[in-house]
This record gives C-alpha cells, sequence and structure tokens, in this order.
C-alpha cells in the first residue's frame, strides 16, 4: 500500500497534515528485542514516528506472576540492555514516545502481594518517561487481594504516593479501564465504570491541585466487557488523553488490529464519542498479536496497513472538527454524499454552494443549495475551503490541481456519521 | 426473619387451556410468586419480523375475561403474579409507523391494564433500542422516555410501577450493552420520573444474566440502585449468549468455579436490604430438560432461591 493512500486530511496549500490526535504505534508491534532496529524502521518507513513503549516489552506480565520464583524468563540485567538498545536505535530513527506503559499483572493474577513491588515499578517507569522526554505514563490501578469495597481507597494512596514523583518529573500519569477476573470470565474491574474512574482522577488532580492524573482508554477491555466506548470517551471527556485502538473477539484476550467497516457498530460509537468530545490526545494502536501471527517475512507489508488504519480512525474522528476549520466551505459532489453532509451538518455548516461535474445539475439545488460548474471554484473567497463529498477523491484532488486552484481541500466521509 | 419471596415466570409452566395446573405446579414445586410472561401473547420473534397479531386489539374488558381464569387460579393456588413482563421491542426500528403506534398505543397502555387487573405491582419494559440510528445512547433514551411519559400517568393511577430492564444488543454475534446499563444514568433518570410525577411510576428490574453477558459488577450495580430495584430477573449463562439457565451453571476454568458473580449478586441484595422478590426467569430450562422432569427442575430452582433468601 502506497503512503498517499492515507492522506485522507491533507492542506493542499501548505502540504502537510493538519491531524490534532498524536498517532502512536505500540512497542508490541516491534520483535526480537536483540535487534529491534529492523522492525523499528519497518514502523519509521509506514510514517510511524511516534510510539508508546510498553514496558511490558522488557518485564512481561509472565515474569511478574514468577516475580520472587527462580523461573522467571527475564533477569533484570538482560531487561535493561534491551531497554538501552531499543531506546538508542529508536532514536536513531528519529522516534519519539507519547507514553510508557507500566508492566502490570495479568487479570487472572494468583499474586496478591505485589503490589508494594508494583509502587516501586510504577516510580521506576516515571523515571524512564524522564529519560525519553515522554509526557504520559500510563499505570493500571491495583486490584489483585484488594476487595471491591477498598479499591478506590487504596488507588487513591497507590496513586497519590506515585503523584509527587510524576509532578517533579513532569509527567502526567493516566489511569486505565480494567477488567476483573470472575473464575475465568473477564468483566468490568477498576476504572471501566467512567463515573468511578471521572470521580478518582478529580480527587487525585484535586488533591495535588494539578491536572496530573487523565484516563487512558483501553479497547479490548472494553471489548471483552461488551462496553459502549463511546460513552466511556464522553464520561471521561476531557480528562480523556490517550485511546488504546486493538480488536479482540470479545471472549478472550488478544491485541489484533481493528477491523473498521461501515456495518462495525463498536467502532461507530467510539468515534462518535471521540468526535463529541473533540478528542485530540493520543491514539495509540496496538497490534501485536496480529503482526506476530504472521510470519516474520511477511510483517513488513503490515506496517502501512496499521498506518492506513490508525490514520482511518484519525480522520473519522476529527472530520468535524476540520470542518470548523474552514470559516466558508464549498462541497464538490452533488450525490448522495452530498446528501448526508447536508442532513448532518447543513444547519452547523452551511455550504456557500455544492459544485458538481455533471453539467445537467448546474443551476438547480440540492437540499436548498445552488449547485454549480466546477469553473465557479475560481472565484472562492480567501480560505474557502473545497469539501469533496465524492469518492472519487483523488481523481477530483487532481482535477483541482490541474485548475490550479489553490484552496484547502478537505474529503469528506458518510461512512461512519 | 426471611422477608424475600421466590418466584419463577410464567412461560411454559402456565397455560391458557388450564392455568390452574400451572399455578399448583410453582406451588408445589415451592415458590409463592409469579413473572406473568405477558410477551407470550406478542412475542418479539414475531415483531422483529414484522408481524403483529391480534391478541391486544381486543377490549380492555375481553382481555380481562380471558385473563380472569389465570386471576382466579393464581389466587387458588396460593401464587401472586407480583411482575408482569409487557411485550418486547416497544418500538421496531425499520417497522412501518402503524406497527410502532400500536405498541406504544394499544399493546403498551392494555398490558398496564391487565397488569392492574391481576393485582399485580410491576411492569417490566424494554428501553427501545436506538442508539445506532440515532447516533446517541442520550438520544435513545429520549425516545424511550417519551414513551414512559405516555404511560407514567396510568401507572401512577394504577398504582403500578413501570421497570425499565438492562439489556442488550447485538454486533454481529457478539452482545453488547444496550439501554439501561449505565447505573448512574438509570438512578438520575427514574429519581427525576418519579419526581415529577410525585409517585414510584418508574423503577429498575436489575437481569442477572444480561448483566453478566456485558461484564457488569453486580455489586455495585446493584447498591447504586438501591430501592429503585423494584423486581429481578435472575439466571445465568456462559458470558457469551443469552442462554437463560439455572444459576451456577456455568464455569469456565479448570477449577470449575461458577464463572457468574452470584457472590456480588448476594453482597448487593444485602447492601440495599432488598425485600421483595427472587424472580427467576428461567423458561429456557424447561425446555432443556424432559417434559417429565418439569416438576423436579422448577424445585430445584425454588431451592436455588430458598438458597440465595438464606445468604441475603
Amino acid at each position: 500500500m502506497q503512503t498517499k493512500n492515507h492522506e485522507w486530511i491533507r492542506d493542499e496549500k501548505h502540504g502537510r497534515e493538519i491531524s490534532g490526535i498524536h498517532k502512536s504505534l505500540s512497542t508490541t508491534g516491534i520483535f526480537d528485542l536483540n535487534h529491534p532496529q529492523k522492525y523499528i524502521k519497518y514502523a519509521a518507513d509506514a510514517g510511524f514516528g511516534r510510539m508508546m513503549l510498553d514496558l511490558g516489552m522488557f518485564y512481561s506480565e509472565y515474569d511478574l506472576e514468577n516475580y520472587g520464583n527462580d523461573c522467571t524468563i527475564t533477569n533484570e540485567k538482560k531487561a535493561h540492555e534491551h531497554f538501552d538498545l531499543f531506546i538508542g536505535q529508536a532514536r536513531s530513527c528519529a522516534i519519539s514516545f507519547d507514553a510508557v506503559r507500566v508492566p502490570h499483572l495479568r487479570w487472572d493474577t494468583k499474586r496478591t502481594d505485589l503490589n508494594d513491588l508494583l509502587v516501586r515499578i510504577g516510580g521506576e517507569a516515571i523515571s524512564v518517561c524522564k529519560e525519553i522526554c515522554c509526557p504520559y505514563i500510563i499505570i493500571q490501578p491495583l486490584f489483585s487481594g484488594i476487595a471491591g469495597c477498598d479499591r478506590w481507597k487504596k488507588n487513591f494512596d497507590f496513586y497519590k504516593k506515585l503523584g509527587n514523583l510524576a509532578r517533579q518529573n513532569n509527567v502526567c500519569i493516566l489511569l486505565e479501564n480494567q477488567c476483573d477476573n470472575v473464575n475465568g470470565h473477564l468483566v468490568r474491574g477498576m476504572c471501566a465504570d467512567g463515573s468511578m474512574s471521572v470521580r478518582l482522577i478529580d480527587a487525585l488532580n484535586h488533591e495535588f491541585g494539578s491536572e496530573l492524573f487523565g484516563f487512558c482508554l483501553d479497547t479490548k477491555a472494553c471489548t471483552l466487557c461488551g462496553q459502549d466506548m463511546g460513552e466511556l470517551a464522553v464520561k471521561s471527556d476531557k480528562r480523556l488523553k490517550a485511546v488504546f485502538l486493538r480488536e479482540c473477539e470479545g471472549i478472550n484476550e488478544s491485541d489484533s488490529l481493528p477491523r473498521i467497516g461501515c456495518g462495525n457498530i463498536k467502532w461507530l460509537k467510539l468515534i462518535r464519542g471521540l468526535r463529541s468530545i473533540e478528542y485530540n490526545g493520543i491514539m495509540v494502536i496496538d497490534s501485536g498479536d496480529f503482526l506476530r501471527s504472521f510470519s516474520h517475512l511477511l510483517r513488513p507489508q503490515f506496517y502501512p496497513l496499521i498506518k492506513s488504519v490508525i490514520d482511518f480512525f484519525c480522520w473519522q474522528i476529527e472530520m468535524v472538527q476540520q470542518l470548523k476549520k474552514f470559516p466558508d466551505k464549498v462541497l464538490f459532489g452533488a450525490g448522495n454524499m452530498c446528501q448526508s453532509y447536508m442532513e448532518h451538518y447543513g444547519q452547523t455548516d452551511p455550504p456557500l454552494f455544492i459544485c458538481d461535474n455533471n453539467e445537467k445539475l448546474w443551476g438547480t439545488k440540492v437540499c436548498g443549495v445552488d449547485v454549480k460548474s466546477p469553473e465557479a471554484l475560481r472565484k472562492l473567497p480567501k480560505d474557502c475551503g473545497i469539501v469533496i463529498c465524492n469518492i472519487f477523491y483523488e481523481e477530483i484532488t487532481e482535477q483541482l490541481k490541474s485548475m490550479r486552484i489553490i484552496s484547502p481541500i478537505m474529503y469528506f466521509n458518510d461512512e461512519l456519521l | 426473619m426471611n422477608t424475600l419471596s421466590v418466584g419463577v415466570q410464567s412461560k411454559d409452566i402456565v397455560f391458557d387451556e388450564c392455568p390452574s395446573a400451572g399455578y399448583e405446579m410453582m406451588k408445589n414445586a415451592g415458590f409463592s410468586c409469579c413473572d406473568f410472561s405477558l410477551n407470550s401473547y406478542l412475542s418479539n420473534t414475531s415483531l422483529y419480523s414484522l408481524s403483529v397479531n391480534e391478541f391486544f386489539s381486543q377490549s380492555v374488558e375481553a382481555l380481562q375475561r380471558f385473563f380472569g381464569p389465570h386471576k382466579e387460579a393464581a389466587e387458588h393456588a396460593g401464587i401472586c403474579i407480583n411482575q408482569i413482563h409487557m411485550p418486547y421491542p416497544s418500538y421496531v426500528p425499520g417497522a412501518s409507523a402503524e406497527i410502532n403506534d400500536y405498541l406504544a398505543r394499544t399493546v403498551a397502555p392494555k398490558s398496564m391494564e391487565i397488569c392492574a387487573f391481576l393485582g399485580c405491582p410491576y411492569i417490566v419494559v424494554h428501553g427501545f433500542k436506538l442508539a445506532k440510528e440515532l447516533g446517541s445512547e442520550a438520544a435513545e433514551w429520549e425516545r424511550t422516555e417519551q414513551f414512559l411519559e405516555s404511560l407514567a400517568p396510568m401507572a401512577k393511577e394504577l398504582g403500578i410501577t413501570i421497570c425499565v430492564e438492562n439489556i442488550y444488543t447485538n454486533i454481529g454475534n457478539r452482545i453488547v450493552e444496550g439501554p439501561c446499563c449505565d447505573v448512574g444514568k438509570a438512578v438520575e433518570r427514574i429519581d427525576r420520573m418519579n419526581e415529577k410525577y410525585g409517585a414510584e411510576v418508574l423503577g429498575f428490574c436489575f437481569d442477572t444474566g444480561h448483566a453478566n453477558l456485558i461484564g457488569i459488577d453486580f455489586e455495585d450495580f446493584i447498591t447504586t440502585l438501591g430501592s429503585r430495584l423494584k423486581v429481578l430477573h435472575i439466571h445465568d449463562n456462559d458470558g457469551i449468549g443469552d442462554l437463560h439457565q439455572v444459576p451456577f451453571t456455568f464455569t469456565r476454568n479448570r477449577e470449575n468455579a461458577s464463572s457468574t458473580d452470584w457472590e456480588g449478586f448476594i453482597k448487593g441484595l444485602q447492601n440495599i436490604h432488598f425485600n421483595k422478590v427472587l424472580s427467576f426467569e428461567t423458561a429456557p430450562v424447561l425446555s432443556a430438560f424432559p417434559k417429565e422432569m418439569k416438576q423436579d427442575v422448577l424445585r430445584f430452582i425454588a431451592q436455588i432461591g430458598n438458597y440465595f433468601a438464606e445468604k441475603i
């Protein structure tokens, strides 16, 4: 797939992406810790300039589960060597880090004795953030061995312990929604209820007198619990700083590539929710299991696809915000998509006029708006945007270029309204 | 002292031809209450296939005559009809205005009349499933609220509490949360409507099976509902399909402990001092077992109810 295929939003005048959401790849998509550069380069070549550093790649949930036992898979010295190698090679590919995700316990953990260790790990991970100039750290709430009625208080104390260190290092701590394990059945756990997580975050921010805490929405945890992700996003509102985008079947855990299609209501709801809060935080895509399921010889082909998927999400989320950036706009295309535009945004963002290549439509009206020839685009006011309401985006863009029209161009899409 | 009663839905136990046999069977099994399955008279499967029968076109008087034998038989057997289920859905997306109008203006109010006739204080309704079409849960609730508002004056007059139930919707083969799964919103909406009408016109029906399918925290949900929780639909599933089976049936790991949080269910009901009916919505259990075992199966379900009652 060519890079140009996912340039849906482009300020043609300045030739750059105008997306506000920070697009990141989870480092679970990087393999071979002894030689990570190859994979980092695949990601960078696909257009990922940012990553979310998942420290679980150096110290996994299996290591944590076996902490203190002789059968630990990873030794600490080796983990540090891998970390240094990875960071060095990421820097050489000009990768920056949006967030760090802290190693965490499995949802079916048997360990109820590691909560003090998790405080220590959280503290060390905050230092990692400082080292790699990363503004956000995702630290999962404590749950193991804590009764439901005590969880709020225990977690308030847990995050309070980490808050001072985070403030000193200028790092924002993000709480992430969790699952609980009821004898093999994954159900809503700590921070899954939006009202509760909001209450906890607000209490912590009040305690520290600043916005030191925020929320990270994990789509996997939501999917496993059949949760409406859009509603969770809306409840979290401006506290939502990161969205962790990954597909799973809804019964067992996996980190696959989101299958976004017009019939997929799950993603539609998330997009609608994020649109409604004008989300502009971090979007992390995690496709570790997806990539792992292919031969290493085939994996390079998938990084551009992963980038296309995250671009598509961000495009859909930001479409309404982008529309608002143009004080005036005209629509190109007078068909069904144009009518969809008029139905949803005709009142709030009415176009000056509609143009269409079909000369039979010139002089008529669609949804009460005049339809004109593309020639009328030559007389557009300054900074008037051209919104292409037709799936022939590239062809129309080429047509406008050949007409030497320099107005900014935006692609509208009604698949996920 | 135990103030909890145990009930079961009438579907597949009580039949129009001889209602007394069904109510006697319930009583013999150990139940004292009944969830009357009014929805059997206009099924959801027929509604979703846009087929509407004429049952509710009868006059209220004719419907009362029809259900008279049920009322008498239940009373005679010592069974209290404590809750009924209104036919659902009350709005069919994609159906004609005529069908939806019939559901709202005929089926729903006549269900209320039947509820009152049977001396039943609670009627369970499903919220509209329109989030996809309308763009948000809030817009979806607005439509449900309009429907509830149309029934609220009647509910007040008849002394009935309409109970909204936590239900699910489907994305492909996967079940996801549907209307009334956000307990915070449910509480606010119930309180607002009851305050408006100066009566308990709206309450909640907690469905354990539906909650289990979408991983709801039973204890937290029930505790937050508090006294707004009026009726229960108790049943179990594997967390994947809406199977309406006997509690404690399903396990998902080698330890073979129940994968449904029945402990949370008990704690929640303890927290709110629940003193109403532990009602089972387990008709599919009866079709799963041989007909000859129906009485034994019902007795077993009632015993589970008694176990819950003791624990609570």
